[in-house]
């Protein structure tokens, strides 16, 4: 085995355009929150724009104008009741859900998160943050709406981790792995 | 900045120096490469995996707790995409009849040649099931740990050692065909 | 035509869709990405699938770090799979069937065999199968193989806390180093000989082993 491994540890070599297509895909991403307002605000950017270009922004601009005005007169009639009510009534108001316990071993992890469909995949709400109990294993139990969900794990606010003990659900989207829960309705 | 540490990079990029991020592609780029050969069998594959997972790096690169450890950090991002993009391919794989015999019976040099011998392991290597490639490349070839690899995998220790135990069963299993053939 | 006339252009054809946003999703996604995903949500309403599944998707995509095309892709594919998964299942399938039954498409089941699971399952809901049967597949179980023993087990009639424990039995099996298939058809057989008729052979003629 050993002398298999050495041959695998040979370096290996990949394309040197690869540095640039990495550069130039992370140049598209927004700036990180921590940098500078004020330097992204005054750093200069060339714009390059047709006077075709300038003919169909022009149109656009009216087009969504007119619509906006459309829009904003089928507002008034709206105006009684809050839009977001409106359309998400109790979107997120857990009814019938049922206290699940969710347990990870990660003995080296300092903190652990559980997120899914029923907390906006958001690592950090409260109700969802799994305490050590002791010997590397972490554990939360929160209030999940009974029906189907999927979740992950989030460990040190980097690692995703699928829960172990739980059927897998399947990402072909985001490349991180899922869990499959289905709360049963307690009746 | 080539000497900087990686904390120092890191800080540097989150100012807004999106161009210091290079240091840390060109620093890890090989390093990682070979994993991600390995794991997937193609460069260009890998190639694909590696330009995801510093992508990713970077887009959450403010929540990287222990810049000091930010390999370690690509690592588990780069491992994760290895995995995803050997799924996609192992449903694809699946639609095609995989002729058995053609990967053993495909003249091969005697296996004194380094060249085909590199290729037999190569080609052992992607007979072996995910997990267990994986837990083989992390321990034997990248020298991990088990709570390293458990930590970066989230698997656990046991099963992880069934994993390697497995797969090195399986790889002699394999290259002793070849020998005997 | 540049890329800033497209983006323009885009917009303006989204802008009916830029009236009502949800609040959690404005907060995570940048705006191009919302207006698309708003648009998307839109139509889903209008054809009557559920949306929260979408909203999710999104705000999976945005707590994962992925970009904004790539999270426009992830919620339209669903909502073409959730619409597949709609047509297949029985009529006034909830949205934790339509999503189970999203997931088991997007693993590689056909909307055929949505339709046979639902079929033999006659009223009963179908979630607990498909969520087994999509962690079957996930765990390289072959996709006919899997679709095969989760049908005789809803024919069978076993029961939602039968099918999960069925899944542990099999993952533990697979973890201690067993072939997938293998372990899946070995407990498949217990469970429905335990209800009575042992499970054939996938895609066999039928006879048992």
């Amino acid at each position: 085995m050993d002398r298999i491994a050495r041959e695998l540890r040979q370096p290996v070599r990949v394309s040197s355009s690869l540095d640039d297509r990495v550069m130039s895909a992370v140049r598209q991403v927004p700036p990180h929150a921590r940098a500078s307002l004020w330097s992204r605000l005054t750093t200069p950017r060339s714009v390059m724009v047709t006077p075709l270009t300038w003919g169909v922004l022009a149109a656009s601009l009216a087009l969504f104008a007119a619509l906006g005005a459309a829009h904003a007169y089928q507002d008034v009639h709206r105006a009684a009741a809050p839009i977001a009510k409106a359309l998400f009534p109790k979107a997120d108001t857990p009814q019938r859900a049922q206290r699940v316990q969710f347990v990870l071993v990660a003995p080296d992890a300092k903190k652990v998160a559980v997120v899914g469909d029923f907390n906006g995949w958001d690592a950090s709400h409260a109700a969802f943050q799994a305490k050590h109990r002791g010997g590397g294993v972490w554990s939360v139990t929160a209030p999940v709406p009974v029906g189907h969900h999927r979740y992950s794990f989030v460990v040190d606010d980097s690692v995703w981790v699928a829960d172990p003990t739980a059927p897998r659900a399947v990402d072909n989207d985001f490349g991180m792995p899922n869990s499959a829960l289905v709360v049963p309705n307690p009746e | 900045m080539e000497g900087s540490s990686d904390a120092v990079i890191v800080a540097r990029v989150l100012r807004g120096d999106v161009e210091a991020y290079r240091t840390l592609v060109e620093r890890y780029r090989d390093q990682y490469a070979r994993y991600a050969v390995h794991m997937l069998g193609n460069r260009e594959d890998a190639e694909e995996a590696l330009q995801d997972a510093f992508t990713r790096a970077y887009r959450s690169l403010a929540r990287c707790e222990d810049p000091e450890r930010f390999s370690a950090w690509l690592f588990r991002i780069l491992v994760n995409r290895c995995r995803t993009m050997g799924a996609r391919r192992g449903r694809r794989a699946r639609t095609f009849v995989v002729d058995e015999s053609a990967l053993t019976s495909a003249a091969v040099d005697h296996p004194a040649d380094g060249n085909a011998w590199r290729e037999e392991i190569d080609r052992a290597l992607q007979r072996l099931r995910p997990e267990q490639r994986e837990a083989f490349l992390l321990k034997y070839v990248e020298e991990l740990g088990y709570d390293e690899m458990s930590r970066l995998t989230g698997v656990g220790v046991s099963a992880l050692k069934m994993r390697v135990m497995r797969a090195c069963d399986r790889l002699r299993e394999l290259l002793s065909e070849v020998h005997s053939a | 035509m540049n890329r800033l006339a497209r983006a323009f252009v885009a917009l303006t054809l989204v802008a009916p869709a830029a009236r009502a946003q949800d609040p959690s999703l404005a907060a995570k996604l940048d705006r191009p990405t919302l207006l698309a995903v708003t648009a998307i949500i839109d139509s889903a309403r209008a054809a009557k699938l559920p949306t929260k599944p979408l909203r999710d998707k999104a705000l999976e995509g945005a707590a994962k770090g992925s970009d904004g095309p790539n999270i426009v892709v992830a919620v339209h594919h669903l909502s073409i799979r959730m619409g597949s998964a709609k047509r297949a299942l029985r009529p006034g399938a909830g949205t934790d069937e339509i999503k189970a039954a999203a997931g088991a498409l997007d693993a590689g089941v056909s909307t055929h065999d949505l339709a046979r699971l639902q079929s033999a399952a006659g009223k009963r809901p179908v979630t607990m199968s498909l969520a087994v049967l999509t962690d079957l597949i996930g765990r390289q179980v072959p996709i006919p193989t899997a679709t095969d023993l989760v049908l005789q087990l809803e024919r069978s009639g076993v029961k939602d806390g039968e099918l999960s424990l069925f899944q542990r039995n099999v993952r533990a099996d697979i973890d201690r180093g067993a072939d997938p298939a293998a372990a899946a058809t070995t407990r498949a057989r217990g469970l429905v000989q335990r209800g009575g008729g042992a499970p054939t052979s996938p895609r066999s003629s039928g006879r048992a082993d």
